[in-house]
């Protein structure tokens, strides 16, 4: 059991007209690692997602989670497979508080019933864990960024996932507000979880990576630790070139 | 739509809906009594759009997929008892159910192509689907009696089910309107209620989360067709002899989408407090100005778009929320 | 054969006159997602303003149309400015509905007005014909088709090449974008509204010319604008011509071939499968997605 990957692609290609935006993508995850997707905007690691979950369909290649074919699988068949996802747009039901948001989730995930009253406990517990204990009443519109945020992340929890694929949970955010993302990810880490972290936010994914995934105009540039990816000289050239080593030389480097 | 992001409906979880419900049907059946023909005769039409208006609200308003051919499950509901008790010699009421139940698949059918389509492009779609199935039924004239109509077996010894006089009808749609108004209390308070929501506000967020789309739009459609096909049967039997014209006339949708619109899209009340309004002030417009009637529910209608969007139901359930009484409010929200 | 070539004929003119009754329509829902079921009541409106003037003042229709279509301007950037622009950013029942009790006031009036009654715009030329190798020709569509193809490649050079005609491009692609640079949005969207019922004036008064037409008439234009917009791509000028022609084709063959009123159901079929396998129209694609992927 532990030496199947919970996810592997095997050549995953997905062309948009004459755009390619995920190219022949082989690659898995092992049972409990955290895995950072990096890469220039428009490189196609939200598709990559998409095409994982269902959201989108591939040209070509196939999705395997837990060793099981999945490709061309709906997403709530993948959701199903309890391999949950954040969308990088947040995505709240607006008309439900903050509370029914995730309770939806409880109600169609592994631990659901038909019963209400027991999910909005649950619901309760999982807002809770991502620190939004108290707002449980609110509408999702009354909420902060970092807390629209935080609920994307609660609703993707509600599906007790043993996959959580979190697409730039921590963008736009300021500093001060990532810490708590980053100790989330590192309790749900502790707790075995296999997670793949898709950000910019480059401090966040050395922080809380075990391996790194680069992606460049949709092609798989390299995999490895945080060390190695950040000393490739390809992706240096690739991606950090630019904004990377220009903050280096100013002295603030996150590694 | 940042205006969207304040409506927010808690869970209302107690049992003075349920009471609420009973109340409105004791009443309904008390003041049968008190009526005269003419009156009885509105009434019964009244409970006729709290029906169809609730069958819309649950793949319009819930859903969120407006479906502008609505009328097709009214029509082919109608045409389908006066094909079974004509031709079969079918009772009425096995043809009730059976009516409800065809639409439904009907609904199925035609659903699975159609709810891939978003938007405008569900709308339209629909009510070519809609106009289609008139021309359909309009060119089968062996079987519907084509553009001539066809007349119901309700007097003599052709008569399956005796006619059930306007004291019967007012019951009969008294109690479509009942079991429509049960259908949407269960399924707002319910798993899959929650699950039509969840599709209405995100739909790639709502499968993300394990929601079946497909399969919960489809089932959605379908259910809906089956309330507006048994009410369209009912108005078969009703009108005695019914024409494709009436039958699916989009007048009749437009009616639903209006009433919903009004009393307060995605809410159980709403469509009932939307259709008993507009009944009335169409009634009264048809009897007090007569030839301009109609341009004047046009102007009506404009009106309450902009000044209501959201509907009496959820305006009256913000307004309490935040303290906004101003319909001005209302017209900022989705204003350029 | 000679019947089918005839067909084709009378299909392509018709196809023609059907695309400049579209074109207003497939203009204003693609710049602003309004699908604006009231469209068909300014084409009828734009007939009953040609009409009037042939009657009362002697005009020929094709003078008579440019009264049509600047009454119907003033009326479409009024209605919009003050009206839908209240509604717009609205979920799409709402400008549905609108437009809808827009379509009932106006077909209302107009039966008021001018009473439900088929009429038709006289003129000498019209009715008269002339045959291509046994193919008859009717003066009156031959010239209301030019006139469509000429207004139609008038109006993409107005939307490519001068300054209105980019805003308003401009505002359909991306609104925020185009208000950052200083176009008003209020005003471009009154003018998109505003161009597309002088248009449908314009098509209202070739109709008026070559057939006849009552305020009930209004709903089929709706519906074959809508047909024809979807087919042609929305926003796309040429498509709607294309799409025009087709529907036009489509309905005079299935004449030809079908009995009874099936032709009918035609148009409803194409767009149906339209929508099911090409949503983004047979050129081109739409602004707005159509279709679930999943």
């Amino acid at each position: 059991m532990s030496g199947t990957p919970v996810l592997a692609t095997q050549g995953l290609t997905r062309r948009f007209g004459g755009l390619v935006a995920v190219n022949d993508v082989t690659m898995s995850v092992p049972q409990g690692q955290t895995l950072g997707v990096i890469g220039p905007n428009g490189s196609g690691k939200s598709t990559f997602i998409n095409l994982v979950t269902g959201h989108l369909r591939p040209t070509k290649g196939s999705v395997l989670i837990d060793g099981k074919d999945l490709t061309d699988a709906k997403p709530w068949v993948i959701a199903g497979a309890r391999v949950a996802r954040t969308f990088q747009i947040v995505k709240p039901f607006r008309g439900m508080s903050v509370r029914e948001n995730v309770a939806v989730g409880i109600l169609y995930g592994p631990e659901g019933t038909g019963r209400m009253a027991p999910a909005l406990r649950a619901a309760d517990e999982v807002l809770g864990e991502v620190g939004l204990g108290g707002s449980g009443d609110k509408a999702p519109g009354e909420l902060s960024v970092a807390d629209a945020r935080r609920l994307e992340f609660a609703k993707a929890l509600a599906l007790r996932p043993r996959l959580l694929m979190l697409d730039e949970v921590m963008a736009g955010l300021r500093p001060a507000e990532i810490e708590p993302s980053l100790a989330l990810i590192n309790t749900l880490k502790a707790g075995g979880m296999t997670i793949i972290v898709v950000e910019h936010v480059m401090k966040a994914i050395l922080a809380v990576s075990d391996q790194v995934m680069v992606l460049n105009q949709g092609t798989l540039l390299m995999t490895g630790s945080p060390r190695e990816v950040l000393s490739d000289p390809r992706v240096i050239e690739a991606y950090l070139g630019q904004k990377y080593a220009q903050r280096q030389a100013g002295g603030e480097a996150g590694a | 739509m940042a205006a969207e992001q304040l409506r927010y409906r808690p869970t209302v979880r107690t049992a003075t809906p349920w009471a609420l419900g009973v109340l409105l049907v004791a009443a309904a059946l008390a003041l049968q009594t008190q009526l005269y023909t003419g009156q009885a005769r509105t009434v019964t039409a009244i409970f006729m759009y709290v029906a169809l208006a609730l069958s819309w609200n649950l793949i319009g308003g819930y859903t969120g997929y407006a479906s502008f051919g609505q009328v097709v499950f009214f029509g082919i509901g109608g045409y389908f008892t006066a094909v079974a008790m004509t031709h079969l010699g079918w009772s009425f009421w096995v043809a009730l159910v059976a009516s409800g139940l065809f639409a439904a698949c009907y609904g199925a059918l035609v659903g699975i192509p159609l709810l891939r389509l978003r938007g405008h492009y569900f709308a339209i779609a629909t009510l070519g689907m809609a106009e289609g199935t008139r021309e359909i039924v309009t060119n089968l004239p062996e079987l519907t009696g084509g553009g001539g109509g066809i007349t119901l077996p309700t007097v003599g010894a052709a008569a399956t089910t005796p006619y059930l006089g306007n004291d019967g009808f007012y019951v009969l749609f008294l109690a479509l309107a009942a079991i429509a108004l049960l259908v949407t209390g269960v399924i707002s308070r319910s798993k899959f209620g929650f699950a039509l929501r969840a599709i209405h506000q995100d739909e790639d967020a709502a499968a993300a989360i394990g929601i079946n789309t497909t399969r919960t739009k489809v089932v959605t459609f379908a259910l809906s067709g089956f309330l507006a096909g048994m009410v369209g049967s009912a108005y078969a039997f009703q009108q005695v002899t019914i024409y494709p014209e009436r039958l699916f006339d989009v007048e009749i949708t437009v009616l639903m989408v209006v009433m919903v619109v009004i009393g307060g899209s995605g809410t159980v009340i709403g469509p009932v407090i939307g259709a008993v309004a507009l009944q009335f002030v169409s009634e009264w417009l048809r009897q007090n100005y007569t030839d301009i009637h109609t341009l004047l529910l046009g102007g009506i209608i404009i009106l309450a778009v902009i000044l209501l969007p959201q509907g009496l139901a959820n305006y009256v359930r913000e307004a309490r929320r935040t303290g906004e009484y101003s319909l001005l409010a209302n017209v900022r929200r989705y204003r350029l | 054969m000679t019947g089918f070539l005839q067909a084709v004929a009378y299909g392509l003119l018709q196809g023609g006159l059907l695309a400049l009754v579209a074109v207003g329509f497939s203009l204003v829902w693609g710049v602003m997602n309004v699908v604006n079921l009231s469209h068909g009541a300014f084409v009828v409106l734009g007939a009953y303003v040609g009409l009037l003037v042939n009657q009362r003042l002697g005009l020929d229709p094709f003078l008579g149309m440019f009264v049509a279509a600047v009454a119907l301007f003033a009326l479409g950037y009024v209605v919009q400015r003050f009206v839908i622009n209240l509604v717009v950013n609205g979920p799409i029942f709402i400008t549905l509905l609108l437009t809808f009790g827009l379509e009932l006031l106006l077909t209302q009036g107009m039966n008021i007005a001018f009473t439900a009654n088929y009429q038709g715009i006289q003129t000498t030329y019209a009715g008269t014909s002339f045959a291509v190798a046994g193919v008859q020709i009717p003066v009156g569509r031959l010239l209301a088709f030019v006139l469509s193809v000429v207004v139609t490649v008038a109006l993409v050079a107005v939307m490519n090449r001068t300054r209105v005609g980019m805003s308003i491009m401009a505002t359909g692609m991306d609104r925020g974008a185009a208000r950052l640079m200083g176009i008003r949005a209020r005003h471009v969207y009154a003018l998109t509204f505003g161009i597309a019922a002088g248009l449908a004036g314009m098509a209202g008064t070739m109709i008026g010319m070559v057939g006849t037409f009552n305020p009930a008439s209004a709903g089929g234009f709706t519906l074959l604008s809508f047909v024809i917009a979807v087919l042609g791509g929305l926003g796309n000028m040429y498509g709607a011509l294309a799409g025009g022609m087709l529907i036009g084709l489509v309905q005079a063959l299935g004449g030809y071939f079908l009995s009874g009123t099936w032709v009918n159901a035609l148009a409803f079929l194409v767009l149906i499968l339209v929508l099911m396998f090409r949503p983004s129209g047979l050129v081109g694609k739409a602004f707005y997605s159509a279709r679930l992927e999943v």
